[in-house]
């Protein structure tokens, strides 16, 4: 019998203005039915292409080679009438469905009904039953049919996603980086719900993430990308405790478990950090460099609730200290990090930085902000487009009014956040760097102030593996070699372990747990942080082998 | 929205009378928004032609010798010498009871004259659109969807050409090209037929000529939006998963690609509506056409100042009443404007 999913010797060819780009060459991988197999790799390794390439979804000017066998049939020669009648039908796609891959302005009912209609001649009432119990298959009530996407989070669109995809019974899945975006507990009960259907069903899954940890969780087999090409392949356990490729242990060590010495206060770097020097435990008694003390934000939302988004917290934040904020996305993370930093009003409580209260005149906050700076998530948004990199690092220290040699100012900071050397980088402009690189221009505009707290906003999260143990080492190196505290908010609590001192975690505004990152991370005591860890895709292995 | 399904479960229920009350407030809000807008377009059009250098008695009498007698009387008459808060009370007053003025020139209710012309260039200017905004997003969409295609290509530099150029000479052009085919002036013939069908008839057969100028030159514009705003969709993840889901080609532009694209175009519309109204000028002065656009024309060469002020106001009036349009339909067209 031949397997339900064959690539043989596949390559794709991109060109585009008379270059040709090679995406991806020589993959050859197979899957049985009932099998689910992980493509691992980071953006631009060409994992998605091969996804896109087994529907012949590629853009036109994408020239595919090889075979691609979908229960024995060549796809790369079908014609078109017969192309469309497997799409959907023999395979479906999960694309990374809580960002952009549900249609903005049509009902998802409608969305999930389109497929069935079209492959099937099931009447209208049996359609409209058939969405209602796939809406039940992935736990959603049936009114969320009448639901347009943007009414719905990030782990139900998700749902919708997966109950699109099995809609027509599908043999195999393709699923594109289906939890990406989404916090550890929603990632966790997406993967239990492909893991069932694969379970079930006897359905073939491929999912392809940059995340080698839950790769681990979830599939029997793992091939990583590197390249356009197929680095080593393997079943999971033994990829993950013996990878051969030296990129394979990059990925691996990117994610950290959660509980290994070895990663702890070591990000994964090219430039691996000293050892962590035996420091004096921190008064715990004393006041933080940045404090809050019981405080509330209260929004209404468009009905007219009011919705606690912090409800009464006390945070230290001391000197040469990282404290790591974790929770799920709609804890309050977010709101309590723009009330700390001044950037929204708290409606009571109050804000110390230095032991003085931190005023709400917007000429108070000017000075304040010059001591504590953000840095955000995404740094392609965070920059403006048109600015070179020396004038997003000089543009902070003009609103400041900062005197002295801005040149040397510029170069000093570009120097403090690993941009060597810095003359190289001043006339460049956002577009013509890396994210590792952009990430780093904005933390060097942090720096230009000489603050004394930075307040990074789930500063990794839109990075690539390999470039995330930098960024996390540069955090570090910062508090050791300056002794700059840092509030890192994360849903990663990886993270944490890597680099941070001290754990908050954060559930419904309050925060639930503060303790020593060891503390809290191996001996929780608040059933919330708890099941934060249950979710992990390292404690998830266990469940997910139940399920298959 | 508003209609409920018989059955549906509580929630959906109280979800829906949300609904209704955000809509209600957001229709009164944007009422309230136009409202504020027409105000000040009242008080613009006091000021604007009060600032006007120039005597309007001097130049109602230009032609005829007058006495200083006569002339002090035409001003009283006028209310000129008034204070001109006194002048913008009576103003006011008169438009909230649909008075505009007198006319210097033609000595007539300026609303009566617009109301005539006004449903002229309503029929040249919506027949015109509607023809435009239809020709144009159907090459827009096509174009888009076959990118740097020969069709692409050859449609958007007519488009372009056609929008670079005058509408007097466009229309000029066509009146030699087809050789008196059309009439060359006017929307009725002299001599009018009896019956219904035979004067709708004769009404299309004069505004042929005008309406081809119109379209020629303005459907450009939704075609080049309609093309950008689909090429800016082309590249959306959704678009890939209609594919994926084995959808034909022209099901995944019309169902999924054109909903989306269409948004952008649909404001534009609607704005351009209220403003060619006052882009019909030209067209009406070649063609003789008796609309607002003809009216306008006339008034510019008095100057008849209470006319280009009613004028003035009327078309001002009808572009911020379209925005208002464009608005409430941008809700219905896109749920992300409904929740916001």
């Amino acid at each position: 019998m031949s397997p339900l999913l064959e690539l043989r010797d596949l390559g794709v060819t991109y060109s585009t203005g008379g270059d040709e780009v090679e995406a991806v060459r020589d993959v050859n991988l197979a899957l049985e039915p009932g099998e689910t197999l992980g493509i691992a790799g980071e953006s631009g390794s060409g994992k998605s292409t091969v996804a896109l390439s087994v529907l012949r979804l590629l853009p036109k000017s994408a020239k595919v080679s090889g075979e691609i066998l979908l229960d024995g049939e060549d796809v790369t020669t079908m014609r078109w009438g017969r192309l469309r009648a497997v799409r959907w039908s023999s395979a479906s796609v999960v694309f990374q469905g809580a960002m952009h891959a549900l249609n903005p302005v049509r009902r998802v009912g409608e969305q999930i009904a389109e497929p069935i209609r079209l492959h099937t001649d099931l009447p209208e009432a049996k359609v409209r039953a058939r969405v209602t119990e796939l809406l039940d298959q992935v736990d959603l009530p049936p009114a969320k049919a009448r639901s347009y996407p943007h009414e719905l989070s990030g782990g139900q669109k998700q749902r919708v996603m997966i109950a699109m995809a099995v809609a027509c019974e599908p043999r195999l899945i393709l699923a594109d980086e289906p939890t990406t975006a989404l916090d550890v507990i929603v990632q966790a009960q997406v993967l239990a719900l492909l893991g069932e259907l694969v379970a079930e069903r006897g359905i073939g899954l491929v999912l392809i993430t940059h995340d080698l940890s839950v790769l681990a969780a979830t599939c029997r087999r793992i091939a990583v990308m590197y390249r356009g090409e197929v680095v080593e392949e393997g079943p999971g356990d033994e990829v993950m405790a013996r990878p051969r490729h030296e990129h394979t242990r990059a990925l691996a060590a990117a994610f950290p478990t959660v509980g290994d010495p070895a990663s702890r206060f070591a990000p994964a770097t090219t430039n691996p950090l000293p050892p962590e020097p035996d420091r004096a435990a921190p008064d715990a008694e004393a006041p933080g460099l940045l404090a809050a003390r019981d405080l509330k934000v209260t929004f209404r939302d468009r009905h007219g609730e009011v919705v606690h988004a912090v409800a009464g917290v006390d945070l230290d934040v001391r000197r040469d200290e990282i404290v790591a904020l974790v929770g799920q996305s709609g804890s309050g993370k977010t709101t309590l990090a723009r009330a700390l930093l001044g950037l929204q009003r708290p409606t009571a409580g109050s804000v110390f930085y230095d032991g003085r209260l931190v005023p709400t005149s917007s000429a108070g906050l000017k000075e304040y902000r010059r001591q504590a700076q953000l840095v955000l998530q995404d740094p392609t948004s965070a920059l403006n487009p048109r600015h070179t990199v020396y004038e997003a690092v000089a543009e902070g220290p003009r609103i400041h009014g900062i005197t002295g040699d801005e040149r040397s100012l510029v170069l000093e900071a570009l120097t403090a956040a690993e941009l060597r050397p810095a003359e190289t980088y001043l006339s460049r402009l956002p577009h013509e760097l890396s994210g590792g690189q952009r990430q780093r221009v904005v933390i060097a505009g942090a720096l230009a102030l000489r603050p004394s707290v930075l307040v990074a906003d789930e500063p990794v999260t839109s990075l690539d593996a390999s470039v995330r143990g930098e960024i996390l080492a540069l955090l570090l190196r910062l508090r050791r070699e300056l002794a700059l505290a840092a509030l890192v908010i994360t849903h990663d609590l990886g993270l944490a372990w890597n680099i941070a001192d001290r754990v908050a975690v954060m559930y419904r505004g309050e925060l639930v747990e503060v303790g020593p990152v060891e503390q809290v991370l191996l001996e929780p005591r608040h059933e919330y942080t708890k099941s934060l860890l249950a979710a992990l895709p390292t404690g998830m292995a266990r469940a997910f082998e139940r399920g298959v | 929205m508003t209609t409920s399904t018989t059955g549906g479960p509580p929630a959906a229920d109280l979800d829906e009378r949300r609904a209704g009350t955000s809509t209600a407030r957001f229709v009164a809000g944007k009422a309230g928004g136009a409202l504020a807008s027409l105000v000040f377009v009242m008080v613009l059009g006091f000021l604007l032609f009060r600032m006007i250098p120039g005597d309007p008695v001097a130049t109602m009498t230009r032609d005829r010798p007058t006495s200083p007698e006569q002339l002090a009387q035409l001003r009283e008459r006028l209310g000129v010498d008034e204070p001109l808060w006194r002048q913008f009370l009576d103003y006011a007053l008169g438009l909230l009871s649909g008075d505009l003025g007198t006319s210097y020139l033609y000595n007539r209710p300026v609303a009566t004259m617009i109301g005539e012309r006004l449903w002229p260039t309503v029929l040249l200017v919506g027949t015109a659109t509607v023809l435009a905004v239809a020709l144009g997003m159907w090459l827009g969409i096509r174009a888009a969807w076959k990118r740097d295609s020969a069709f692409d290509r050859v449609h958007t530099g007519v488009a372009l050409t056609l929008w670079s150029v005058p509408q007097f000479w466009l229309g000029l052009l066509l009146l030699i090209a087809t050789q008196g085919l059309f009439p060359s002036r006017g929307m009725r013939s002299p001599d009018l037929p009896e019956g219904f069908l035979a004067q709708t008839l004769d009404v299309a057969w004069h505004l042929t000529l005008p309406c081809v100028t119109l379209l020629a030159v303005i459907y450009a514009q939704y075609m080049l939006v309609m093309r950008s705003s689909l090429l800016e969709e082309m590249g959306s993840e959704y678009l890939t998963t209609a594919r994926a889901k084995g959808l034909r080609d022209d099901l995944v532009r019309r169902r999924h690609a054109v909903p989306n694209a269409l948004l952008p175009a649909v404001t534009l519309v609607f704005l351009q509506f209220g403003m060619v109204v006052s882009g019909t000028v030209t067209v009406e002065a070649v063609f003789s056409w008796p609309g607002l656009g003809l009216l306008t024309y006339d008034a510019l060469r008095g100057p008849d100042l209470p006319l280009l002020q009613g004028v003035f106001v009327v078309l001002a009036g009808s572009v911020i009443v379209m925005n208002l349009l464009a608005e409430l339909l941008y809700r219905v067209l896109d749920p992300r404007v409904r929740a916001a």
